[in-house]
């Protein structure tokens, strides 16, 4: 680019002088800000990591609008710990505020919270790479208090064998259904999915516009095709995966789902779609979902009233020796590495994953922490919403299928974009797993992991 | 990109006010031109430094360039912005001008203000806030509009979100926030051409067509260029809209679209800062091309 | 040219249409959005999407609404009115006299005064949060207020309105005039320039004040508070407590017609002020000047 002035005079050395002082000073400060960031001086290495030098201060925590209730709660309840709680969006919708923040934190060497909740399962695909989450079984939290979280919650959190996060709460698949209207069309509750194919059917034909379940979601590949032992998500180290989605697990999940949606018995508007709100929500017969369903679903946003809604087990293929699930995210606690208030943020980590004061009688999904999801089921039950008891959770807390991951890439994302259009224009989902498997090998090699097919 | 500065300037020279002038100036324009290095030229400068080096701060040529349009997303991304920069130009430039020239022409002032206000009024709700408007509008089974979205032939939220909807969705969507602040400015512009040129077209027996093509947008030819240059640069960096529509669909349309939200993707998913900065120079370099084109061709620059 | 009533009835029509669609179109979503403020979330649904609910539903919308984490939504109105109200000083501060001056005067560096502003002005913005983080942090300003209202100030797009708005409208005869008259080149800007400018003044204004209120990405990335957040991002957290729009959230903490009712909140501010801002915007000041 060049500029032509038609004058050469004195005053234009000097502005040219002038116009390299000011370059000059910009590359001094850019200097100056590149040399930033850095400066791990005084460290010790204490229970499985670099230790910043210990004093007091106040312990900062970051949690969504929901969690809000259990820092005050903490805040109340231990009134002699300076907290500061901030409140952020809880990486909700894959908002990345989480990352985004600790990696400019990672350039200046200072800012980090020193815990964190997020509504994701996938940080620590990130946060143990850019070395802020603390590793938390060699030390920090005893055996003991990790051995009494459900089986496999915290297999999110681990990274090569060690724990990096802890579950807030799960979210396992259960089969929710309206006990008054099953018993008034004179159904049982099927427990294998080949029955619950035949329910399908024969509601189709016998009450037309009622369903046995939605398949319109974001995570409903969660709900169906993980609860069928389908390999499409298996994370196998931290930066590799497995994919293969045109495996008999699949294919017949996939069949299944189109059989219903073919015969209408099965919507494909998604449960918080406004269509389904305005033209579906009494319809509600039978609905695989995770445990958050019963509040956020049908008491809160389907308005289902109280007494109707039972839940049962997810069904299993017939002959399947281990019965397996699914599960639609549930959040996660991290404790910063650079926190110079480990013994505080230790004890408020605890408390919150663990609590009854909380976990046991405030938290609104299931506990993944045992003996407080025992008392909140009590809770539950004593609330008198559900039809039934919720014991096929607890049931099913044990029994999500371990080989689908939470990777860095969004498999709900992929799902959305690839197989949902595709289901507004009439394919059956047996027809686009190819394309589903193309699609998450994709996104999974630009985000760097290694796939095998 | 040459820009001639025109020779009118020191021809015209008066003896002693040039100096004085230049002095002032300077003076003028001090403060701001700290802002622009501290706010622009700075971080503009940082982000080309790392278009061309890696995480470590190494050298690196154009690899980050050729890594990330190799991005299965990067070619796709290119397809969608082009064709949105087509619609969209279009739309804004010719609608915007011919809505300020009708409204300029409207025999009431008042009718005239208040519909300047009323098409302003969506340049207020910017990004979240219109997420939830989008969604109720562009659904089928809630919309005011569901009448007219039924003869367009869509029945569901997901039919009218389909992929060959979506540059025109987002064309429509930028253009209900956007064009109101162009409008008032075009119509501000249309309001300072001095009365006795209009007067003397009137007199010539000009219509009011032949008035708006031969006298108020050659009048306004400034203007427009300066709206089409930030319009250009705009729509190249597409990312509001099909994020927008991305929240309302829960990932179904829009994620990834555009090669702005692939840079959000880089930066701040990948953790790959030089990545994104790359295409960020991409993108500055196609909008700094079009606008230099822009401004030979029509004298932007000249003083005068 | 000879017009009959006829024959400028038909333009008279077209031109009345015209306006009419344009304004069902910018104005329907609007109306649509301030009767869901009145609805409850069943009624949001189920009844016509026009109709009007109660203004006791409106009422207990609004309650919700500043139930929401104590009265957080007024909370950050004030930090986004003082956000956008100082940077809105220090931009017309600035850019109104630099505008002027790339416009009226001649002087070193004016062309790559021009070029560069419009260079970086063209930058996409997504890549220059890191580097502002960084230069903001070196100077210490990191988790202050001053950490986005500096970057706001900062505003090219008014100095380029301010340019053209005096090459195209304002004579450069008059200023001459005036300096023969004896004015300092303070006094020409003061006494001859700023006078004339109160259109453009308040186009800046007006511009600057809504860019500053609506921006989101960069106060979401700067502020370490969440009692510092302004509106934008504000109505963001909002938007991610509802179950629709984040169906993992568990709880219900946010019906739709109370997002409406908090951007409704949101946007009043831009709107009053684009109200006073107009009264400006257009006075006709040069009205019989000329310019040759």
């Amino acid at each position: 680019m060049t500029v032509n002035q038609s004058s050469s005079s004195p005053k234009r050395a000097l502005g040219r002088k002038r116009a390299v002082s000011l370059a000059g000073c910009a590359v001094t400060v850019l200097l100056t800000v590149t040399a930033c960031g850095g400066g791990t001086a005084g460290t010790t290495t204490k229970d499985g990591f670099a230790q910043a030098p210990q004093k007091d201060g106040t312990l900062t925590v970051w949690v969504d609008a929901t969690r809000m209730d259990a820092a005050k709660l903490y805040q109340k309840l231990h009134p002699e710990v300076k907290l500061d709680i901030v409140s952020y969006d809880g990486d909700a919708n894959g908002s990345n505020y989480l990352q985004t923040k600790v990696q400019l934190f990672n350039r200046t060497g200072k800012g980090w919270p020193d815990v964190v909740f997020s509504s994701q399962n996938n940080e620590t695909s990130w946060a143990v790479d850019a070395g802020f989450a603390a590793p938390l079984n060699k030390g920090l939290i005893p055996e003991s208090t990790l051995g009494k979280f459900a089986k496999g919650a915290n297999d999110v959190c681990t990274v090569d064998g060690t724990v990096y996060c802890l579950r807030n709460d799960l979210s396992q698949a259960v089969l929710w259904y309206n006990a008054p209207l099953m018993k008034k069309f004179g159904y049982t509750v099927p427990t294998t999915w080949e029955e619950y194919q035949k329910l399908g059917t024969k509601v189709a034909k016998e009450h037309p516009g009622y369903l046995v379940g939605d398949a319109g979601d974001s995570f409903t590949p969660e709900i169906y095709l993980w609860a069928s032992k389908c390999g499409a998500n298996h994370i196998t180290g931290p930066k590799s995966v497995s994919v293969n989605t045109t495996s008999e697990a699949c294919t017949r999940m996939a069949k299944l789902l189109d059989v219903l949606i073919k015969n209408k018995s099965m919507s494909i508007s998604g449960v918080f779609s406004t269509d389904f709100g305005k033209n579906q929500a009494d319809k509600v017969l039978l609905m695989p979902g995770p445990a958050w369903f019963g509040g956020a679903v049908f008491k809160d946003t389907l308005k289902v009233p109280a007494r109707q809604i039972a839940v049962a087990p997810i069904p299993q293929w017939q002959g399947d020796g281990a019965p397996s699930t699914g599960n639609v995210g549930g959040g996660t606690w991290l404790l910063s590495q650079h926190s110079t208030h480990l013994k505080a943020a230790t004890d408020f980590l605890t408390w919150v994953t663990t609590d009854n004061a909380y976990q046991g009688e405030k938290a609104p999904g299931f506990p993944a922490y045992g003996p407080a999801a025992e008392a909140w089921l009590k809770g539950q039950d004593a609330s008198g919403y559900f039809a039934s008891d919720l014991g096929a959770l607890s049931a099913a807390s044990s029994q999500v299928w371990p080989e689908w991951g939470s990777g860095q890439f969004s498999q709900e994302a992929i799902w959305a974009s690839t197989v949902k259009p595709g289901l507004t224009q009439g394919k059956s989902i047996v027809s686009m797993l190819p394309a589903w498997q193309d699609s998450i090998v994709k996104h999974a090699k630009s985000n760097g992991y290694k796939v095998e097919q | 990109m040459t820009l001639s500065h025109s020779p009118s300037g020191s021809a015209r020279r008066r003896p002693s006010g040039t100096d004085r002038q230049s002095r002032a100036g300077i003076a003028f324009v001090a403060a701001y031109v700290l802002l622009l290095i501290a706010f622009g030229v700075l971080p503009t400068g940082y982000a080309v430094y790392f278009a061309f080096t890696d995480a470590g701060g190494t050298f690196t040529g154009f690899s980050n360039f050729v890594t990330t349009a190799q991005d299965f997303r990067f070619m796709d991304a290119v397809g969608h912005v082009a064709l949105y920069l087509l619609f969209w130009l279009v739309s804004l430039v010719v609608f915007v001008v011919s809505l300020a020239l009708l409204l300029h022409r409207l025999a009431s002032g008042a009718l005239s203000k208040s519909l300047r206000f009323l098409f302003y009024i969506p340049g207020a709700l910017a990004g979240a806030a219109s997420v939830l408007v989008w969604l109720f509008m562009l659904d089928p089974t809630v919309s005011p509009v569901s009448s007219l979205l039924g003869m367009l032939g869509f029945d569901t939220f997901g039919e009218v979100i389909a992929p060959g909807n979506l540059p025109l969705l987002f064309t429509v969507i930028a253009f209900w926030t956007g064009a109101g602040g162009w409008i008032v400015v075009i119509y501000g512009a249309l309001n300072n051409i001095p009365t006795d040129v209009m007067e003397a077209a009137r007199i010539d027996g000009a219509g009011a067509w032949q008035t708006a093509w031969h006298i108020q947008i050659p009048m306004l030819r400034k203007w427009i260029v300066y709206m089409v240059i930030l319009a250009f640069a705009g729509g190249a960096q597409l990312f509001v809209e099909p994020q927008l529509l991305s929240l309302a669909s829960v990932g179904v349309a829009g994620r990834d679209y555009s090669l702005n939200q692939l840079t959000y993707d880089f930066a701040f998913q990948m953790n790959n800062v030089n990545g994104a900065a790359a295409v960020s120079v991409e993108l500055l370099v196609v909008s700094v091309s079009a606008a230099a084109v822009f401004v030979a061709r029509s004298g932007f620059f000249d003083a005068d | 040219m000879p017009t009959s009533s006829p024959r400028r009835l038909v333009p008279r029509l077209l031109t009345g249409s015209v306006l009419l669609v344009f304004l069902v179109f910018f104005v329907l979503p609007v109306l649509w959005l301030v009767l869901a403020a009145t609805k409850t979330d069943q009624q949001l649904v189920h009844g016509h999407p026009l109709s009007f609910g109660s203004l006791h539903t409106l009422k207990a919308n609004w309650d919700a609404l500043t139930a929401f984490q104590d009265n957080a939504v007024l909370q950050w109105l004030g930090n986004s009115t003082l956000y956008a109200l100082i940077s809105l000083v220090i931009t017309l501060c600035v850019a109104v006299p630099a505008g002027y001056a790339l416009a009226m005067t001649e002087f070193r560096g004016r062309h790559t005064l021009l070029v560069s502003t419009l260079v970086v002005m063209l930058m996409p913005t997504a890549t220059l949060v890191v580097p502002l983080f960084l230069e903001i942090n070196a100077v210490r300003l990191i988790g202050t207020m001053w950490s986005i209202i500096l970057p706001y100030s900062f505003y090219p797009f008014g100095v380029y309105l301010t340019y053209i708005y005096f090459t195209t409208a304002v004579p450069k005869d008059l200023l001459a005039a005036a300096r023969m008259d004896g004015c300092s080149e303070f006094g020409v800007f003061r006494h001859i320039a700023l006078p004339l400018a109160t259109p453009v003044i308040a186009l800046v204004g007006f511009f600057s004040f809504v860019a500053n209120w609506t921006n989101y990405f960069l106060p979401y990335v700067m502020l370490p508070e969440s009692g510092q957040m302004p509106i934008q991002v504000g109505v963001g957290t909002l938007l991610s407590n509802v179950p629709s729009f984040n169906p993992a959230v568990g709880t219900l903490a946010i019906e739709r017609p109370q997002l409406a009712l908090a951007t409704l909140v949101a946007i009043t501010p831009v709107l009053i002020v684009f109200l006073f801002a107009q009264r400006f915007l257009v006075s006709g000041m040069l009205a019989g000047a000329t310019k040759e």
